[in-house]
């Protein structure tokens, strides 16, 4: 197994994948908190719109997506506070209008692209090391933004008024948060691609929920759990030649059964110590 | 000494106008009520006073604008509805807002209030007047000058909402904090409340609850023949 790790291609999926497993298990929290996972499912699927116009004009596609996800982020958040329509609503909106100028724009640019299915369905393992810097860059400002402000998005998220009483700007903190998510989905996407992100951003927090018993410790296990679905799904779908984003996908849904069946059989044995 | 004065202050949503030229002063120390139906303006006029809703009209606390003194006002919603899957003790919420207290005071308030052991448990398991009192605390940790209450004692049985209004009692005697409190109980207002503030969109009444709340004034405000029993 270490012989793998002799490969750039795996040094480069390592290196982002476990960036990727802090960064979407710290954010997934704060998105299960605020009850938002369509949010992140909305950005997925418009940002590809960012990719295709990347593509169009030969430029980082990467890039191009994660600037589309923040902006597509802020029209929402803006939305939200402003527009007499539903958060549900807002943000199929933008997730089919994203879609529909992602469609538009590659039947512009024509031919077959077999890069979009990097997209679809990610692909760490052909990740570029220009790439990886980009992540590293992105992920580290949004781990600071999160540690430096888990207190604040926390009250904001629980309650805005009380939030806005305590002195937090309630407008710019919810427009960074948005701003973080989709930047983090974006990024996420290189690995799981548009239809199975969300899963790294929900699985680890709700399998964390599951042992934790405070706020500070459910925050540590999903990171510890987000993190050790990513290596192990990079490792065995490597050794098995299976798909790295499905694996890892699933290498979470094991961890998450694992703890649930846990977790069942400690209440069993608290209950029958009660009545013993 | 005034802590809270309002003067013709309207609140309108489009079209629709939910508070309509209320003016009134409370002075440092006092606890005021504010009373009315469903839909009358209450909560509004918390968020109007709070700077949370644009409003005409002018509202001053200690003689000054609201964002300069808003670091004075304790604050306790009418609703704090969250997953209560969610694992966050009591500890951790109260760190979640501003203290101006030092850890001793802090530790303190949370004895006064009745939630010192508490610090560990998970805010999702807490009962109604438990999380009732959390919820106070968190807010007198700014320790502020003026506390709103937005229908504390609401989904509380009726001895909770005793020993509720007691700890309120208790806070303004030994800490002389102003307190605004809305609520749906006239006799509680009868027994508890300096003042009395009267909402139907409009001002109906404003006073000391035993000269100002009479049968004719329940009745403008409620519209039905209602009289206090005192206890």
């Amino acid at each position: 197994m270490l012989e793998m790790l002799a490969y750039p291609f795996m040094q480069k999926a390592l290196i982002t994948g476990l960036f990727l497993g802090v960064v979407l298990s710290l954010i997934g929290v704060f998105v299960i908190l605020r009850r938002m996972a369509f949010f992140s499912d909305g950005i997925a699927h418009a940002s590809l719109s960012g990719a295709a116009l990347g593509y169009l004009l030969n430029t980082n596609p990467l890039a191009v997506s994660i600037l589309f996800s923040a902006i597509f982020a802020v029209v929402i958040a803006q939305l939200e506070k402003r527009a007499k329509l539903s958060s549900d609503a807002i943000i199929g909106l933008i997730f089919t209008s994203g879609m529909a100028i992602g469609i538009l724009l590659l039947s512009l640019g024509g031919g077959y692209r077999p890069e979009l299915t990097t997209f679809l369905f990610g692909d760490i393992l052909a990740i570029k090391w220009s790439e990886v810097g980009l992540m590293v860059g992105l992920g580290i400002m949004n781990i600071i933004f999160i540690l430096l402000n888990y207190k604040r998005l926390a009250l904001m998220i629980l309650n805005e008024d009380l939030a806005y009483v305590n002195g937090i700007k309630i407008d710019l903190l919810r427009n960074l948060l948005y701003v973080s998510i989709a930047v983090t989905v974006v990024m996420g996407m290189k690995v799981l691609g548009i239809i199975l992100v969300s899963a790294l951003l929900i699985i680890p927090i709700i399998s964390a929920k599951l042992i934790s018993r405070s706020f500070r410790s459910l925050m540590v296990t999903s990171v510890a759990i987000g993190v050790l679905s990513v290596l192990c799904g990079i490792f065995v779908s490597v050794r098995f030649d299976l798909p790295t984003g499905a694996t890892i996908v699933l290498t979470g849904m094991g961890i998450f059964a694992i703890l649930v069946v846990y977790s069942k059989s400690k209440q069993r044995l608290i209950a029958a110590r009660r009545h013993a | 000494m005034k802590i809270l004065s309002l003067k013709d202050v309207s609140v309108s949503f489009g079209e629709k106008t939910v508070l309509s030229n209320v003016s009134f002063e409370i002075k440092a120390g006092e606890i005021a009520a504010v009373i009315g139906p469903n839909g009358s303006g209450k909560s509004t006029l918390f968020k109007a006073i709070l700077g949370l809703l644009p409003f005409s009209g002018s509202i001053k606390i200690n003689g000054r604008g609201i964002a300069d003194e808003l670091h004075e006002i304790g604050y306790v919603p009418q609703y704090f509805d969250f997953d209560r899957t969610m694992p966050i003790t009591v500890g951790e919420l109260l760190s979640f807002t501003r203290r101006r207290t030092a850890h001793k005071e802090s530790k303190e308030i949370c004895r006064e209030v009745r939630i010192d052991q508490l610090e560990d448990k998970l805010i999702g398991t807490l009962s109604g007047g438990q999380l009732q009192r959390v919820l106070i605390a968190q807010a007198l940790l700014k320790k502020p000058k003026l506390l709103l209450l937005d229908e504390p004692a609401a989904g509380i049985d009726i001895e909770g909402a005793k020993a509720f209004y007691e700890l309120i009692g208790h806070l303004n005697r030994e800490h002389n904090l102003t307190v605004m409190i809305i609520s749906h109980e006239i006799n509680t207002v009868y027994e508890f409340a300096d003042q009395v503030i009267c909402l139907n969109r409009n001002m109906v009444c404003f006073g000391p609850p035993h000269t100002t709340l009479d049968a004719q004034t329940i009745e403008k405000l409620y519209g039905t023949k209602m009289t206090a029993h005192l206890h």
